[in-house]
């Protein structure tokens, strides 16, 4: 059994297409992709905050203490604009960002201690509101001005005008560590890449180990060795189970490594809730990979074994690809926490149990149940999967 | 020595199939395609049995079960006296199996290829070493014995086939088709190969579709059609079947009219 457990090994690292696929996309190249997108959607994301924003503004001699407000403002830019109609056409042609329109009477209504209004016109299909928040700034500001005034015309004491302001005040206590937030941020999707690189690693392998026998003719002098099938089986599986945790393990180890010699770099509670992740929690994570990567190498194999050619295993695999998504994205969905249910759900309690092992808030009698559970699936697939190999329909199906 | 009795084998048959080839082949029946209906024949040392018949005729399938790829229904088979189907993994130690479409294993070189078999079959390192350096010396192999079997010309992918066919020194031949599809100077790598076996006194079964290498390497005949073997005697017996002295006017009167 080793002897062909050796010998598939070799053959794979001979082929340059699995070993990057195995070694080199989980190691670098998923780092990376998850990196420079953090980077840039963060780099974005300031840009967007101070970036200068272009405004029209009308009826400024209504409010001269707002307009003036808004002309300091640094990163807001005035673009005279002829008359309000023109508004619309102008966002649209990007001339003006937003523009206000303030209407007659707006001093006097504040004078008589009245709620005035002005009117803000924006383009708001946009996934991030940034242009309404950073307006918003301003009304503040002028808000907590015109505030300290009435505080002193209405003669109210400071307690007295928070009272006329909110009676009640929602004190938001959370018990959630920072850790806790940012685990379910980043474990909602860490369990996804995970397994879909496991999957994946072990894919072509796959193709290679079965319908690839049969399509160069090598199967049946295999068959006729003096090796049981179901030795054949075993060492066939091993290979598979071998790249696909290979590939997932070197991609946990090369986060944790990415993480240690980066995490300082990222920014506040991010840093903390990334600290808070240890070793032993990245071990578990690995632990739960190793039925998971049995299932799929008992899956591939079968899938691959029965086919007649690298196309038709191709074609076999693919639906599996999507069939496999959904108990994993299942996972992501909102609602979906990790209870005695979902627990049952082969593969999603295994992303569930991912993520609870990053936010530190495993249950672990849940984890040792998932685990157990995990393994019997991936036993049972693996007797499937050997006495699928001893049919004579599926080795000679020409 | 091998001798194989009453052969039988069937395979369940798609439906679809079955609804639209009613009855076209004698062999179908209730949704089972006997391919394989009793097949026997045997070969003495320093024999070789020619395997003849159609295309379809069942013939791959009776090899494939000889070599226990597959289970026979009924029949029994022994190699040098030993039940193929009580000990199959002992009768594939016995086994030298070869065909028109074994392939390598292309990533592995020549040498890998052959010594790979050679573990499988449990072969000691310093024997496997011995017998290998042997072989590739026979074969006049050194040249390419460490390239990839993907670069090798068809010549060369033949006499690795070989090697590896007989890299466990096994105490009988079974080829099937061996020759199907190859060059002329690549065929006759193999029918070169046969020979010296013959004369090495091992028992060699050919399948084949050409008389010509009937003619040249067998000694006795066995014709196969529709899954039964309908003729067995030597090679001169069948040139008499057909009135003159051409294998083929034998051969199609056998199929048409039975022996």
């Amino acid at each position: 059994m080793w002897t062909v457990y050796a010998k598939e090994l070799l053959e794979l690292l001979r082929d340059r297409k699995t070993f990057v696929f195995t070694v080199l996309l989980p190691i670098l190249a998923m780092p990376l992709i998850f990196g420079s997108l953090g980077y840039l959607s963060s780099f974005m994301f300031r840009n967007a905050q101070q970036a200068e924003l272009t405004y029209a503004i009308f009826g400024k001699q209504h409010a001269p203490q707002l307009a003036e407000r808004f002309a300091r403002e640094k990163s807001l830019r005035e673009v005279p604009l002829a008359q309000p109609e023109a508004i619309k056409a102008a966002i649209a042609d990007e001339r003006i960002k937003f523009a206000l329109v303030i209407p007659p009477g707006f001093q006097d209504a504040l004078g008589a201690h009245r709620q005035a209004s002005i009117a803000l016109h924006y383009n708001n299909a946009v996934a991030l509101d940034i242009t309404s928040k950073r307006v918003l700034a301003v009304i503040e500001q002028h808000n907590g001005a015109l505030r300290a005034q009435a505080l002193a015309s209405f003669k109210l004491s400071r307690d007295q005008l928070d009272f006329a302001l909110d009676p009640v005040r929602l004190e938001v206590r959370s018990t959630a560590g920072k850790r806790e937030r940012i685990g379910a941020l980043v474990g909602g999707f860490l369990p996804y890449i995970l397994l879909m690189v496991c999957l994946m690693a072990a894919m072509y392998p796959a193709i290679d180990l079965g319908a690839g026998e049969k399509e160069r003719g090598t199967l049946e002098t295999l068959l006729l060795a003096p090796v049981p099938r179901g030795a054949l089986v075993l060492a066939k599986f091993l290979v598979l189970f071998t790249v696909g945790l290979t590939s997932a393990l070197l991609m946990v180890a090369s986060m944790g490594l990415l993480l240690t010699l980066f995490g300082g770099a990222l920014q506040g509670a991010m840093q903390q809730g990334v600290r808070a992740i240890g070793a032993r929690d990245l071990a578990m994570v690995a632990l739960m990979l190793v039925p998971t990567a049995a299932i799929f190498a008992s899956i591939l194999l079968a899938l691959s074994i029965y086919a007649k050619s690298y196309k038709e295993a191709a074609g076999l695999i693919s639906p599996l690809m999507m069939l496999i998504i959904v108990p994993i994205a299942l996972a992501m969905l909102p609602g979906v926490e990790l209870n005695w249910f979902w627990a049952m759900v082969p593969l999603t309690n295994v992303s569930l149990a991912m993520k609870e092992l990053v936010k530190g808030t495993m249950d672990y009698r849940m984890f040792f149940a998932i685990l157990l559970s995990t393994s019997v699936i991936a036993g049972v697939l693996l007797a499937w999967c050997r006495w699928w190999f001893e049919r004579e329909q599926v080795l000679f199906r020409n | 020595m091998i001798e194989v009795t009453g052969l039988a084998k069937r395979f369940p048959m798609a439906r679809q199939k079955e609804r639209r080839a009613k009855r076209r082949d004698p062999r179908e029946q209730q949704g089972w395609f006997q391919a394989v209906r009793d097949v026997s024949f045997e070969c003495a040392p320093g024999e070789v049995l020619g395997l003849l018949g159609p295309n379809g005729a069942g013939k791959t399938t009776a090899l494939r079960i000889v070599s226990t790829a597959l289970r026979p229904d009924a029949g029994r088979a022994f190699i040098d006296g030993i039940d193929i189907l009580a000990e199959p993994l002992q009768a594939r130690r016995r086994i030298g199996f070869l065909s028109g479409t074994t392939g390598l294993y292309g990533r592995l070189s020549a040498r890998e290829n052959v010594e790979y078999f050679g573990r499988l079959h449990g072969m000691a390192p310093e024997r496997l070493r011995r017998r290998c350096d042997a072989l590739f010396e026979q074969l006049d192999m050194h040249e390419f014995a460490h390239k990839r079997a993907d670069s090798l010309s068809s010549g060369m992918k033949q006499k690795c086939a070989i090697a590896r066919t007989v890299i466990h020194e096994p105490s009988i031949l079974i080829l099937d088709e061996p020759t199907t599809g190859l060059d002329v100077m690549s065929a006759k790598i193999v029918l070169d190969f046969v020979a010296s076996y013959k004369a090495l006194r091992i028992p060699v079964i050919l399948s084949t579709h050409h008389l010509h290498e009937v003619d040249k390497l067998c000694d006795r005949v066995c014709i196969v059609n529709h899954g039964a073997s309908i003729f067995q005697g030597t090679v001169e017996q069948l040139r008499h079947l057909g009135g003159g002295g051409d294998l083929y006017d034998a051969f199609v009167h056998v199929i048409h009219h039975g022996a």
